[in-house]
């Protein structure tokens, strides 16, 4: 099969789709003729024109409520927000109305907004460009969030997510767009709340989010020689989150672990944790354990940026403490 | 530890760089912030700086100018004084991502064990109660092999009893007893209070399933059962043979489905009423409620003739003449006389007839054909103060009516909430021999027929 970086993968969905649905459009900072500052819409401008590929202003409260009121009128609009950390600038139009038009309106309007940004810590973005914040959204009910971790998956889910009619938040991290995967030609669609089994496994179960799904992925390999065999899971979307195949992993193994580079404190981990004691309790046979970034905001020297973020040396550490509790 | 140099990202969208030349060379202290090498970008020869203090050591392999270098590939190494190149260092150190090349790096294979057991010396936790501590799934697992956890070590940091040492103290069982139980044995066993050698006796030397542990415990219930005093053994009678064997051929090959409705029976009362005053003071049989039901019913058979046949083998039979059987209690038990060709008889003789048919069965002296040919049913428990219920099907019947009690409660009549009596009506069907529709229509006539009595008795 031929190979695709992530980027590469989710444009090839965005364009297929754009060929066919006139009412997809894209707007951002540096997304026309530049091709977006992540290369996510490369070649669009020469096909599809401006209109289609609009150059805003740096004014996210704006747009985004504008691509709001698009929605509303059936036009399929993909926010690009270059990096997920300004969608800030626009939380209230995300919370207060793009989650809750469809409520509000008793299913009448439908809110079918794609809204995309490269997250994550890395190449010493510093603190105003590292951002996750997926558990803030997940957090929200109305939101789709999808934190694809290969580039076959994000091709699918993205055509999955300019298909939904529900608000998409499609965060892609920056550490992982320009990794090279096997990605399949022609249209194809991956289903939101379905997790990838990454690694099989049934000494210990270790959920992955987004970046540390190869990093743990490397980790249980190299663990294999030492006769450990761990299972790896990538939920893939966050919201709708996949708990039957974390919960049906948890059974055969009894050990969770779930590696995260966002947060802690009421993070994903928590969320997963929390459901696996209620639904798996008896499955257990050791304490859940969680490994996430350092609850700090990120720093911009690259040692420090490297002492915050979980590492393949961590998540080893975490599996043999984990086995051995 | 050593510090390694890989080649770094001068561009988001940048994946490999051109390596431009070493400003430093093999063997040079340097110092953080020292310029180190050059990269060839897009527009411009970029310098790159060191973040470690140390010696620089270039491995076997190490870039040369013009290399296209994946970006976090291995360069080179800082190391401090008395350290050396890390195994694996003299492997190309361009064959791979920062993270692939960490691992070939690293010092050694480790040969630390998977497990780190504590040793039988370490503290072992405990609950308040003094038990053990036992993790959720050990504790299940244990409950499903049967096996006594409160006496076991635990094996986790801190003591914990987790699976392995469950499944080890199963396995130690089998040892120590001699006995080889499936697990599922072994847990009824541990439920039923079952020693396992007395398992053991019952089955010298043979592994002990399922069905032997339940023979334990049936062995154990027959004295208490013998010793039940309390038990009377009644003969069955003919006719409750004959009921039994009738009533569950209905059940087994019959596909029944119940309906309900409730009818306001207001005017069928009054008309009940009139019936009782004009034909008591002129010395005849006063109609019952049955009566009238089986009269209004046989008018909404003629209406609705599907409801009036017969599950044939060869096909479904239509029954040109309309008999209603209808159920009467006696001593001896349940018997349903037939009343023919009802259509074709007024109220007053139907009365006549019905009341011969219930004192004929009740004396007993009711001969077998009287019970034989009916094509509907008719079952009445309004007197016990039944509303709704499901009748059994006489076969060959397609169908039976259940009438409720006559009750007067509160209701919509002409707009308004006034009292009105009424009745519930539950019609068994076949559904092999009619379908819902049919019947739901057929049920509705006669709903119709009870709130007004007119429509049947001007027919």
């Amino acid at each position: 099969m031929r190979e695709l970086t992530y980027v590469e993968a989710t444009l090839e969905a965005l364009d297929s789709a754009m060929a066919r649905d006139p009412s997809i459009f894209v707007v951002g900072e540096g997304i026309g003729e530049r091709g977006g500052n992540f290369n996510t819409t490369v070649g669009l401008y020469d096909k599809y024109g401006p209109e289609r590929l609009c150059d805003t202003p740096i004014s996210e409260r704006g747009f985004v409520g504008m691509c709001a009121g698009a929605a509303m009128t059936g036009t399929r609009p993909v926010v690009d927000f270059m990096f997920l950390d300004f969608i800030l600038d626009a939380f209230g139009e995300l919370v207060n109305q793009i989650a809750k038009m469809q409520y509000m309106s008793s299913g009448r309007l439908k809110m079918p907004i794609l809204l995309r940004g490269a997250i994550g810590i890395g190449h010493s973005a510093a603190t105003h460009h590292s951002g996750s914040y997926y558990p803030i959204f997940a957090h929200i009910p109305g939101f789709r969030v999808v934190v694809p971790a290969i580039p076959s998956d994000a091709k699918g889910l993205f055509a999955t997510a300019l298909q939904s009619d529900d608000p998409v938040l499609f965060l892609e991290h920056k550490s992982l767009l320009f990794n090279r995967g096997d990605v399949p030609e022609g249209d194809y669609a991956i289903p939101f709340g379905q997790a990838r089994m990454a690694r099989e496994g049934s000494d210990c179960t270790v959920v992955a989010i987004g970046s540390m799904v190869d990093k743990s992925v490397a980790v249980c390999d190299k663990l294999a020689e030492d006769g450990i065999s761990a299972e790896v899971i990538d939920p893939r979307t966050i919201a709708p989150l996949d708990m039957a195949t974390i919960l049906e992993s948890v059974s055969k193994t009894g050990r969770l672990l779930i590696v995260d580079e966002t947060f802690q404190p009421c993070g994903v981990g928590a969320e997963i944790a929390a459901q696996v004691i209620d639904e798996g309790f008896d499955d257990l046979d050791a304490p859940i354990r969680r490994l996430n970034g350092a609850h700090v905001p990120t720093p911009y020297s690259p040692p420090l940026e490297l002492a915050i973020v979980p590492e393949t040396n961590d998540i080893e550490q975490s599996i043999r403490n984990l086995l051995a509790e | 530890m050593a510090y390694e140099v890989t080649m770094p990202r001068l561009g988001w969208t940048m994946e490999e760089g051109v390596f431009g030349e070493w400003l430093k060379q093999d063997g040079d202290e340097v110092k953080a912030g020292d310029l180190l090498f050059t990269v060839e970008g897009d527009k411009a020869t970029q310098e790159v700086e060191v973040f470690e203090s140390g010696i620089l050591r270039l491995p076997q392999g190490a870039p040369a100018a013009g290399d296209v270098i994946p970006v976090g590939a291995l360069l080179a190494y800082i190391l401090q004084a008395g350290e050396s190149m890390p195994a694996g260092g003299s492997q190309s150190p361009q064959s791979g991502g920062r993270e692939g090349q960490a691992s070939t790096a690293s010092p050694s294979v480790t040969t630390e064990p998977a497990f780190q057991r504590p040793s039988a010396t370490q503290t072992v936790a405990a609950d308040g109660r003094g038990n053990p501590t036992i993790s959720p799934r050990a504790r299940r697992v244990a409950g499903e092999l049967g096996v006594d956890w409160t006496q076991l070590t635990g094996s986790g940091r801190t003591g914990r009893i987790v699976e392995r040492d469950v499944r080890a103290a199963a396995e130690t069982m089998v040892e120590q007893v001699g006995v080889e139980m499936s697990p599922v044995a072994r847990r009824m066993a541990a439920e039923a209070g079952i020693s396992l050698e007395e398992l053991a006796a019952t089955k010298p030397g043979g592994r002990i399933q399922r069905e032997d542990v339940e023979a334990a415990i049936a062995a154990r219930r027959q004295p208490v059962l013998a010793d039940e005093t309390a038990v009377q053994v009644l003969p069955h009678t003919r006719i409750r043979q004959i009921t039994a064997q009738r009533m569950s051929e209905s059940a087994h090959t019959t596909a029944p489905v119940t309906l309900t409705t409730e009818a306001d029976a207001t005017e069928l009362v009054a008309l009940r009423e009139q019936l009782k005053s004009s034909y008591a003071r002129r010395g005849l049989a006063v109609p019952s409620y049955n009566d009238i039901y089986i009269k209004l019913a046989a008018a909404a058979l003629q209406e609705h003739p599907a409801l009036n046949s017969s599950w044939g083998d060869e096909g479904l039979i239509l029954h040109g003449k309309i008999h209603i059987g209808f159920a009467v209690e006696t001593e001896r038990g349940l018997l349903a006389p037939v009343l023919r060709d009802v259509p074709t008889k007024s109220l007053r003789v139907i009365a006549a007839e019905s009341a011969s048919l219930i004192e004929g069965a009740q004396q007993e002296r009711l001969g077998h054909e009287a019970m034989q040919g009916g094509t509907f049913t008719i079952t009445n428990l309004g007197m016990y103060g039944i509303d709704a219920f499901t009748p059994i099907i006489n076969l060959p019947q397609a169908a039976i009516l259940g009438i409720g009690r006559i009750v007067c409660k509160p209701a919509v009549h002409e707009g308004e909430v006034v009292p009105r009596q009424m009745v519930a009506l539950s019609l068994t069907f076949d559904h092999r021999v009619v379908d819902g529709a049919p019947a739901a229509r057929f049920l509705n006539t006669v709903r119709e027929y009870v709130a007004e009595p007119i429509l049947w008795l001007t027919a």
